[in-house]
Formats: C-alpha cells, sequence, structure tokens
C-alpha cells in the first residue's frame, strides 16, 4: 500500500500537479490518523492534503480510480460445476493445452480458475510491450497500451480457443446450460482481466512520465519569439506566467509603499494624532492614487495571437495591480471583451475572447475599429486612463485614423503601443506604425515573454 | 478529542451544520495535524459558518479577522497604546524626576532611564489585534481569518510565520509562542490565486454548492416550520436555477432566506405570483431575473420549480 501511495504522489506530480515534499509529507501523517479502510475517508484525506487548487480535481480523481479504484474479483467458474463436470472439464483443457503455446496456455488458466495476474506477470508483460514514456495518459492512450498487453498474451487466439473447449465439452457430455454458465464467467472474467490490465498501463504511462525531467529551459523560452513557439513550448510558458506574475506583483507593490510622498493629507494626519493631544506627531500623506485604469485594444489577428493570449494572461494574473481595465479585441470590427476577462476564469477567459473573433481571412483594419472606439467608448479615456495598443500596425492601406487615435490620445493619460515586429520593418509594406509613432508616448517591441513582461512593468509604473 | 470522522460529523450536525464527509474528514485531520483549513468556493456556501460551528462544538471562542485591501501588521497583529503611553509618562514625571535626581552624568541618568524602559514598552501598553489574541490567548481559540483573497500578497506572506509556527514577533518585546495552538480556519471567495507557500501550509478544503438531497437537509433543520412539500419544490427550483448559467448563482443562505420568506408569506405552493415577487431575494441583478422569468415561464403551470430540472 505505501509503495502504491509513493507511486499515485509520483504519477500526480507526472500529471503536471504541483506536490511539495511538505504536502507529501502531511498526507502520510493524515493516513496514519485515518488508516485506509475507509475509501471515502481515504480519497478525501488524500485530497485535502496533495490537491491545494480545485482545477486539479479532476486529474485527481482520474488518477485516484487507476490507483485506488476498486479491483473486480475474479470468479471461479468452476466453482458451482459437479465432480463429474469438474472432471471433464479438466480432462478437455488438458488435451487442450498439450497444444499451446505458453502464454496462451496461461492466459486461459487464469480465466477458467479464476486468478488474477501477480506483479511479476505484469511487470513481465510490460517490459515485452515496452510501455513508453512519451504516450500521454489519455484514456485512449491508455487504452492502446492495454491493447498491446493483451496482444502479448495472445488475446486474439483465445477467443479461438474457447470456441473450441466448449466444442469439446459439448462433445463429451456436458450439458448445454452447464457450458453457457461456464461461458458467461469466463467472459466476465475476461473482461476483469482486461480492466487489470488497463489499470497497470495507465499506472505505468504515468509513471514513466513522472521520471522524466519535466522543465526543459524556461529561461531559454522566454527568449524564443511568439511565432516561433510549438504547442508544448506555449504550455511551459503558460505555467511561467503565472511566476512572473507573481514578480511584476511584488515589484509592483514594492514601488508602490515606498512612492508614498505625497501632499499633507490634514485630516487624516489630525485623526491620526488625537492620541497624542492634538500634537502632529505623526504625519499623514495623502497616498496618490498609483493604481493605473486601463483601456487596451488588441489585434487578434492570426499573426497576433500569441502575443495577445498572453498579454491576456499576464493582465488578468495582475487584475489586482490594476484599479480598472476595459478591453477591446478587433480585426475587421471593434469587439467588448472585458465581460469574458471580469467573469471567467483564467484559460476559459483567454479562450473565450481569441474565440469572439476567429481567425480567418479578414482584413485587419484599425482605422476603422478607432473610429469605432470614438464614437461609443470615448468616454471611457480621461487623464487618469493609460491607453494600450496591442498590434502590428499592419492596416491592409486602409484608412489610419490618425485624427482619431491623436483625439484618443490627447484625452489619455498616456498612450503605449505594444509591437512585435522588429523596428526595422516598421513602415514597410502596409505597416502604418510610423505614422502612429508620433502620437505614442511609449513604444515597446514584444517579441517573447520577455520584453512583454518589461512592457507590462511599465503599464504598472 | 475526537476519535473518529464520524464524531466530528455528529457533532457539527449537532450545531445544525450539515456537514459532507469531506467536510468531517478535513476538520478531523486538521484537529490531529494541527494544520490551518483553507476553505474555497463560491459564496454564501457555508464557509464562514463552518468556523462559528467549530467553535460552538469546541466552545472556543472564535477570533476573527476580516481581510481587505491595505490591510497590514497594524491592523492584524499589535499596535502600541501611544496615549496610554504618553499618559502614563505624564503621571509618572515626578517619579522620572525622583529616580534621575542624584544622577552624576547625563550619562549615568541615561542609563538609569533604560533601565526602566520596559516599564514603557511591555505587553501593558500592546493592543492586541485579531492574531495576535488568538495566539496570546489563555484559553484554545478558533481563528477565522475571512477572505484571504481579498488581502494585499505581503500580507499572505506575513501570515506564513503565524500559520506555521503559531508564533509571532515583536520587536520591542521578542517572540510571542501560541499557549495553545488555535484552530484556523481561512476562507477565500477565489477573486485571485493565493501563493503556493500559503497553500501548502494549509489542508484543502473546496465546499461547492450542496445537491439537492444536502440542501432540503439544510433548509429543513434551519427552517423547520417550511412544509416538507415546499421545501422540496423550493430547493428544487434553486437548483434549478443554478444550472441557468446566471451572473451569480444563488448562494445557500439566500435559499434559507428564501424558505424564511416563504414561511412568513404563509405560501402553500410555489405558485407564479409568489415565485413572481419572491424571486428578488435569490438574484441579484436585473438580466438573471429576465433570465430566470423566462426559464420558468416556458414550463407553464403553477409547479415551476420541478419542470426545469
Amino acid at each position: 500500500m505505501e509503495e502504491r501511495i509513493a507511486r499515485f504522489i509520483a504519477a500526480l506530480r507526472g500529471a503536471g500537479v504541483r506536490i511539495s515534499i511538505a504536502e507529501s509529507q502531511d498526507a502520510w501523517q493524515a493516513i496514519v490518523c485515518t488508516g485506509v479502510m475507509q475509501q471515502r475517508v481515504f480519497y478525501d484525506v488524500l485530497r485535502a492534503t496533495l490537491i491545494k487548487d480545485s482545477a486539479a480535481f479532476a486529474t485527481f480523481d482520474r488518477l485516484f480510480s487507476l490507483y485506488f479504484g476498486p479491483d473486480e474479483p475474479l470468479i471461479d467458474p468452476q466453482a458451482d460445476l459437479t465432480a463429474d463436470e469438474r472432471q471433464l472439464l479438466q480432462q478437455a483443457l488438458n488435451e487442450l493445452l498439450q497444444q499451446l503455446a505458453q502464454d496462451l496456455q496461461r492466459l486461459l488458466d487464469w480465466l477458467l480458475n479464476g486468478r488474477p495476474l501477480t506483479p511479476q506477470d505484469l511487470q513481465r508483460l510490460s517490459e515485452q510491450a515496452g510501455i513508453e514514456a512519451n504516450e500521454s495518459s489519455s484514456p485512449y492512450q491508455v487504452r492502446r497500451a492495454a491493447r498491446r498487453l493483451q496482444q502479448l498474451l495472445g488475446w486474439d487466439q483465445l477467443q479461438a480457443l474457447l470456441e473450441r473447449l466448449w466444442e469439446q465439452l459439448a462433445e463429451q457430455g456436458m450439458s448445454p446450460q452447464t457450458i453457457q454458465h461456464l461461458q458467461e464467467q469466463v467472459a466476465r472474467n475476461q473482461a476483469a482481466l482486461q480492466q487489470q490490465l488497463e489499470q497497470f498501463a495507465g499506472q505505468q504511462t504515468l509513471e514513466q512520465r513522472a521520471r522524466m525531467t519535466r522543465h526543459p529551459q524556461a529561461a531559454d523560452l522566454l527568449q524564443r519569439p511568439f511565432s516561433s513557439l510549438d504547442s508544448a513550448a506555449m504550455r511551459l510558458l503558460r505555467d511561467e506566467v503565472r511566476r512572473l506574475a507573481n514578480r511584476l506583483r511584488s515589484r509592483a507593490a514594492l514601488r508602490q509603499k515606498r512612492g508614498k510622498q505625497g501632499r499633507l493629507d490634514a485630516k487624516s494626519t489630525l485623526r491620526a494624532n488625537l492620541s497624542y493631544g492634538g500634537v502632529p506627531f505623526e504625519i499623514r500623506l495623502k497616498q496618490r492614487r498609483r493604481k493605473p485604469k486601463l483601456v487596451v485594444i488588441l489585434d487578434v489577428s492570426t499573426s497576433m495571437r500569441p502575443v495577445a493570449e498572453f498579454f491576456l494572461r499576464l493582465l488578468y494574473e495582475l487584475q489586482d495591480q490594476v484599479q480598472k481595465m476595459r478591453s477591446f479585441a478587433f480585426i475587421d470590427h471593434l469587439e467588448d471583451v472585458t465581460p469574458h476577462l471580469t467573469t471567467l476564469r483564467v484559460d476559459e477567459a483567454v479562450q473565450a475572447v481569441l474565440t469572439t473573433l476567429p481567425p480567418g481571412y479578414y482584413s485587419t483594419d484599425l482605422g476603422y475599429c478607432l473610429r469605432q472606439f470614438e464614437a461609443k467608448h470615448l468616454a471611457l479615456i480621461d487623464s487618469r486612463t493609460t491607453f494600450i495598443i496591442l498590434g502590428d500596425a499592419r492596416n491592409n492601406f486602409n484608412d489610419p485614423a490618425l485624427e482619431t487615435f491623436r483625439n484618443i490620445g490627447r484625452r489619455a493619460r498616456k498612450t503605449i503601443w505594444m509591437n512585435p515586429e522588429y523596428p526595422a520593418q516598421w513602415g514597410t509594406d502596409d505597416s502604418d506604425m510610423l505614422l502612429y509613432l508620433p502620437y505614442c508616448n511609449e513604444v515597446h517591441q514584444v517579441r517573447n515573454l520577455e520584453q512583454l513582461t518589461i512592457a507590462i512593468d511599465r503599464i504598472l509604473l | 478529542m475526537f476519535d473518529t470522522v464520524q464524531e466530528v460529523r455528529r457533532a457539527l450536525a449537532a450545531q445544525q451544520y450539515i456537514a459532507t464527509d469531506e467536510i468531517a474528514t478535513v476538520i478531523f485531520l486538521a484537529t490531529r495535524l494541527g494544520k490551518p483549513i483553507l476553505a474555497e468556493g463560491p459564496a454564501g456556501v457555508g464557509k464562514t459558518e463552518l468556523s462559528k460551528a467549530w467553535a460552538a462544538v469546541t466552545g472556543h471562542q472564535l477570533v476573527r479577522l476580516q481581510c481587505y485591501e491595505g490591510l497590514d501588521e497594524s491592523k492584524a497583529l499589535y499596535e502600541w497604546e501611544y496615549a496610554k503611553q504618553m499618559l502614563y509618562t505624564q503621571l509618572l514625571r515626578d517619579k522620572l524626576s525622583a529616580l534621575l535626581a542624584d544622577a552624576q552624568s547625563l550619562t549615568e541618568a541615561a542609563d538609569r532611564l533604560a533601565a526602566e524602559e520596559d516599564v514603557f514598552f511591555s505587553e501593558r501598553f500592546l493592543l492586541p489585534r485579531p492574531l495576535l489574541q488568538a495566539i496570546n490567548s489563555d484559553t484554545p481559540t478558533v481563528l477565522l481569518i475571512d477572505e484571504i483573497d481579498r488581502a494585499d500578497a505581503e500580507f499572505e506572506a506575513f501570515l506564513l510565520e503565524v500559520l506555521s509556527d503559531f508564533q509571532v514577533s515583536i520587536p520591542e518585546l521578542g517572540t510571542i509562542v501560541a499557549r495553545h495552538r488555535p484552530t484556523v480556519f481561512l476562507t477565500s471567495n477565489n477573486t485571485r490565486e493565493l501563493s503556493e507557500a500559503l497553500k501548502r501550509r494549509c489542508l484543502y478544503l473546496y465546499i461547492g454548492y450542496p445537491d439537492i438531497q444536502e440542501e432540503l437537509e439544510i433548509v429543513r433543520l434551519k427552517v423547520p416550520d417550511l412544509a416538507p412539500q415546499l421545501a422540496r419544490q423550493a430547493v428544487e427550483a434553486v437548483q434549478a436555477l443554478r444550472q441557468l448559467d446566471l451572473k451569480k448563482n444563488p448562494s445557500v443562505s439566500e435559499t434559507l432566506d428564501w424558505a424564511r420568506a416563504l414561511v412568513a408569506l404563509n405560501a402553500t405552493s410555489l405558485d407564479q405570483k409568489t415565485l413572481e415577487t419572491t424571486l428578488t431575494i435569490l438574484l441579484k441583478y436585473e438580466t438573471d431575473m429576465a433570465r430566470a422569468r423566462r426559464a420558468f415561464k416556458l414550463g407553464g403551470g403553477s409547479d415551476n420549480g420541478r419542470t426545469h430540472r
């Protein structure tokens, strides 16, 4: 049991759930307190000590049933037979067995005597089957691995053999009812054995994966351009985003704390010093509202998607450092995506934003979108708002609506443009970047996560 | 003091708190391992109520710390009572001058004063805030740190020392170690991710919406005056509402409010009119109301709660 729990924890880690040593220690202690006899309590104990995020419950449940799921007991098909019938079966079996290869023989033996596979058997099988680490632990893959194990056991030949066994028994004079009874029970044993194999295969693939090192080089990834990321790297980066956000948050909070110089707050000072008999002992200053208000316009056309995704993720994690944020996405027209970001969890939110405007052969038209923004949402921009545009400024030779852009910029506290292209590419072809440039307070190049982090840090300033 | 999970469960039930197996197990573990419990879940499912019930079960005093943005040490841990210190200095002035009267040099006077310094920085002048109260209490306490996700990340870091060692450092006094380990409940509405370090120190308890049987049991227990048939209809209606993808789902406490309202209105069945007039107790957004009205009308008839499950 102990070994099984340890392997279960390793498998959870392999499936991407973060479990520290302290937590696994807690789990051990807790199990000592409650024992393992009650399945339900055992489940609750492991979950309360190991899993600290409700999003990981699904993974936990899946693995739990894999490792501690009910084992279907195999039935002994011979239990209900009379002594004569039993002898008949044994005789037929013996005749048949002589013709069989060793593995098949053992399989038939298991089924007809109702014995489950021993760990040694399974170990030997998995070595032969060569279950590999890179196989994912999806139900489909697990079934495939289990299927390979079955093939090794000679499952396919088995059906034919059983048919022959029944025929032989009938010839030797066993009654049809008994044969049918025997058939049913063997079929049930077959199912149980299959389940055992599946469980084993699932555990194997997971453990192999847990043994592999998980984080290649997060630092390298930070500097890889978004456009060159494959889906595995994207996944790693998504994990990295949270760490980055934490760093940004503490930086921003520190700045806020240190930057507490401002004008004297007479009211608050008086109140604070009442306890000193009105002698101004402690000076209170007016705290400047430092958290920024943001209005963000995101280009979510195909080329911009990864950048937009990570931008959203970072800002989502940093929501507590932002006073207010309104977000819009555009390709050929503008959509308000604020509701998604405020009501959903981060993964769903990002997904929802990106699917509001599905990618395709749209003609990006920032000019039109800016006008739309001016007509409907201009009131959002005031002297405390930072206006951010995330886009490559490739406008398909449409009207860039410079006057509108300038208008918006004049109302805002700051206008910041983030562009994933190299400065040398600005202004080439249909890029209007150089036209917009004079009206921006800051322009950042954001090709990779590191640059994006720096740019967002500037926003929080 | 509790030997099995079932005992915990029964004790909570005696305090009118219906605990699921999971809740009972986690509390049992917390008492055994001396670990804080981090309870997460939607608002109004009884996270805060749980700690109150537990305080009642154990007979310990409940110390509550409500978190908010900008909460800092001086609000959560302790503060020096300057005014009292000043007052004492004033009153003790004569004594002080007598003490210093025969000092030969300034250095000597300063030394003598320093020897008495402890008088002014003692627990006498310390204003304990909830955390210190819980740690310093003569009797065991239940400490409830409510809505920790509203506090800043720095405060979370500060809590770590308290939660892992049950001790706090006060520079002038030294380290104060808890006489009795308080049972700590942290609640979070999941508005932001808590730090890994904090989660690691806690047992995790997710309290979701109860299923229909559990909720019915809660309603029966808390609002015994409601007719059983009506209670069932009401709970079914609430459960149906939660399936509707609303802006804000009705919580358990709102179900109870509604049940009490139905009793007050002497309602006998959940007909169109009663539903119409009392829906505002459950739903707090106009758009949600409109959606619920549409959903309930679709089925027609008076037995609305049931037609939409």
